[in-house]
């Protein structure tokens, strides 16, 4: 009894104290106070995120992977929120455990009890096995496995093998939902004792025939052969399989098929999911045909469509009906820099967030050969949330532009970077500049009134060149989206 | 090196066509670092020069038409894909690339590409796995990542501008024997090993490195080294001059940033 009482007298003490640092970071501006206030809760009580969670009505989904964890995130609490349910969620992309706890603090009454129905958190992939261990999700979800900011995190093998390990934590009601077009994810996911909810697309009128890169071989994870690709849709995302049979991307239990792609404004496409609203892995068990739906989605770019796919699967597994699904999905805007549009000066600008080679080729995708951009801003910065290594220009596959672009900025802190890989690359540029208020200026002069300008950036990038548009007059500062 | 009998020339009098062949070996499994930079650095350069340039795509298995490459290249892996590696080369590479570079081609070797050329590679418990032998270094693990920028003095002869920069990412630490020399002087971060100073090593043609970023995109006199020293065999003692402003100034951009660390 006195062991409760202290735990839950520290818990309080944590969190009011946790809630004083967030209202002050806002009041000085400095940034929207998304992380600072878990740092500070969680100083005097380390569990205090642990013990919040337990307050949930319904619990924990966690969304993980390289690209896509936060408009995923966003997704599911839009479906769920538009379905009646309180939401704590860490918006804005503080996706470490600390980001986590401050938003759980944020929703905290004065008593120190969480009132929300369920938790919705990105988190980032190297904090994933701590993330599970305290909120005990109900469903993990894991998009992909890309390669991202090597810098940090050593080799894409150390971080599957914590993803791995968190999975195989999972308590005994969780489900792990995964991208079976993933063949890290998959190998991960064949381990585990309990099947996966598994997702993946199935429409080759959207695939390439072979990988983008050498860069983007796999190896099957039982024989070392090379992994053979019927379809490419993402990155090294797709159908594949191992010649000598010794591994193959597993059947998805929910697929996309018959998508269309409309640039960076929508996409359309069938998801086919299982009638129990997420079988055990089984969907095809004792007969049950599967159910499908239309969805119509306002994002663009086929690595949408996964994260679409996964928040459907995460939605149906917490209950909600495929048909409110699709219908609320209709309404869904882009996240913060994720995917924006903005007028500035007689320019519809449109602002994508490009972190990684695999998200990098797929928006140029969409920019060059969807939408027809013309105009660019490319912005790469090398702070440590886009990683302090940017020898992944390399891998991005900027010949795209080739001939079939008007302008070209390269901006942010690597700007000179970029403007030697564009040469490389066969693509006039512009000067390099890295002064994003500059930048800016330089995108002005070179276009003219009524142009569309493509920005993509890496995460600092996206947000220095926001905070630049929110000096001139234009967005919104981000802690008020 | 193994001493070896007088080799058929591959590029026979009056068949010195300007052409220039990059060997890229294991492509799919030793490419983690934006290697690509380095071997579209190599070609369009020569490209640029009016040559031919041909690249080839050295996979696993039998390897043909190694005698035609210039400048091979060998990236850095992850472990489990080093290991499949280490035996492809043993039984498929090893023979054809010691013929070619007795011939004079050049090799370019960064971070596992770099240890799996030397002789050993020794694991914190004390356990070797052993490298090909080509070049005179040997590399032990070590407990902490070196990660970051780098700036190194180059003691090639007469390159200019005399500095090379990169980045480092590697827990391996390299010792160089006396039949290699360094590449260079560390002048920002840890190089071979963070304790002497060292970084990277050339024996003859082969130069090895932990320099990536990609190394030759910022570095396009290195870029330009290796392309001459695989010509010279064919005659060629000067290439022709390009504009590198764009490439050195992204060069200067790192010293200067360097020089505030």
């Amino acid at each position: 009894m006195g062991v409760t009482r202290r735990g839950s007298l520290r818990k309080s003490a944590a969190v009011l104290a946790g809630k004083a640092t967030g209202a002050l970071s806002r009041i000085s501006r400095r940034g929207g106070g998304t992380t600072l206030p878990g740092d500070v809760a969680r100083a005097i009580d380390p569990r205090v995120l642990a013990k919040l969670s337990q307050d949930l009505t319904y619990g924990s989904i966690v969304i993980t992977g390289t690209n896509g964890k936060t408009t995923t995130a966003r997704m599911v609490s839009w479906l769920l929120e538009g379905a009646g349910h309180r939401i704590v969620s860490n918006r804005a992309g503080a996706n470490l455990i600390f980001g986590a706890t401050a938003a759980a603090l944020d929703l905290a009454g004065a008593d120190g009890r969480l009132r929300a129905d369920w938790g919705v958190f990105e988190i980032d992939e190297a904090s994933l096995p701590k993330a599970v261990e305290e909120l005990q999700p109900k469903a993990t979800l894991v998009l992909n496995l890309f390669r991202d900011q090597l810098d940090r995190y050593g080799e894409l093998e150390s971080i599957a093998k914590k993803i791995e390990s968190a999975l195989r934590s999972l308590p005994e009601q969780s489900r792990a939902i995964l991208n079976a077009d993933d063949p890290r994810v998959a190998e991960i996911g064949l381990g585990l004792t309990r099947p996966p909810l598994w997702f993946g697309l199935d429409d080759t009128t959207v695939a390439a025939r072979e990988l983008p890169h050498a860069a983007d071989a796999r190896t099957c994870p039982r024989c070392g052969a090379s992994l053979r690709f019927d379809a490419v849709y993402v990155g090294h995302d797709g159908v594949y399989t191992c010649p000598n049979g010794d591994f193959a991307r597993p059947t998805p239990d929910l697929t996309a098929t018959n998508i269309k792609l409309d640039g960076f404004d929508r996409f359309a496409a069938q998801i086919t999911f299982p009638p129990s609203g997420g079988g055990n892995g089984s969907g095809a068990e004792a007969g049950t045909a599967a159910d499908s739906i239309p969805v119509e989605v306002p994002l663009g770019g086929l690595y949408n469509v996964y994260n679409v796919l996964a928040a459907f699967a995460a939605a149906t597994s917490a209950g909600l009906e495929p048909a409110y699904i699709a219908e609320r999905l209709k309404n869904f805007s882009a996240v913060f820099g994720r995917q924006e549009r903005m007028d500035f000066r007689g320019r519809h600008l449109v602002l994508v967030l490009s972190k990684n080679p695999a998200g990098f080729n797929e928006t140029l995708r969409t920019a060059v050969d969807l939408a027809h951009g013309t105009c660019f801003l490319i912005g790469l910065n090398d702070r440590k949330a886009d990683g302090t290594d940017v020898s992944w220009i390399w891998d991005v596959d900027f010949e795209q532009l080739k001939g079939k672009v008007r302008v070209v900025v390269p901006a942010g802190n690597r700007a000179h970077d970029l403007a030697v890989r564009l040469k490389y690359a066969g693509v006039q540029a512009e000067p390099p500049e890295t002064d994003p208020g500059r930048a800016l200026d330089l995108l002005i002069k070179v276009t003219n009134d009524g142009d569309t300008a493509h920005l993509l950036c890496t995460y600092t990038a996206m947000l220095e060149l926001r905070a630049e548009l929110v000096r001139r007059g234009w967005a919104k500062p981000y802690w008020e989206t | 090196m193994p001493a070896s009998a007088p080799l058929p020339n591959p590029f026979p009098e009056g068949e010195r066509g300007k052409t220039f062949t990059v060997g890229w070996l294991y492509p799919d499994l030793m490419n983690i670092y934006g290697d690509r930079g380095n071997i579209l650095t190599l070609l369009k350069r020569a490209e640029w020069r009016g040559y031919e340039t041909r690249l080839l795509q050295l996979g696993r298995g039998s390897a043909q038409q190694m005698d035609e490459v210039d400048v091979f290249f060998f990236g850095g892996g992850q472990d489990r894909e080093q290991a499949l590696v280490y035996e492809d080369l043993l039984e498929f590479k090893q023979a054809p690339l010691e013929r070619a570079v007795v011939q004079g081609a050049a090799v370019l070797a960064v971070c596992g590409g770099y240890q799996l050329l030397g002789h050993y590679y020794q694991t914190a418990e004390g356990e070797r796995f052993p490298g090909v032998g080509m070049i005179d270094v040997r590399t032990e693990a070590g407990k902490k990542r070196f990660i970051g920028d780098v700036v190194v003095e180059s003691e090639i002869p007469a390159l200019m501008p005399e500095t090379l920069v990169g980045f480092e990412n590697h827990s391996g630490r390299t010792f160089l024997g006396p039949k290699a020399k360094p590449l260079g002087k560390v002048r920002v971060g840890f190089g071979n090993n963070g304790s002497d100073k060292t970084e990277g090593c050339l024996q003859g043609t082969v130069l090895g490195t932990y320099l990536h970023g990609s190394l030759l995109p910022k570095n396009p006199h290195l870029a330009d080294y290796l392309i001459r020293s695989a010509l010279i065999r064919r005659g060629v003692d000067e290439l022709s001059p390009l504009d590198d402003a764009v490439e050195l100034a992204a060069h200067e951009r790192i010293l200067q940033r360097a020089q505030h660390q």
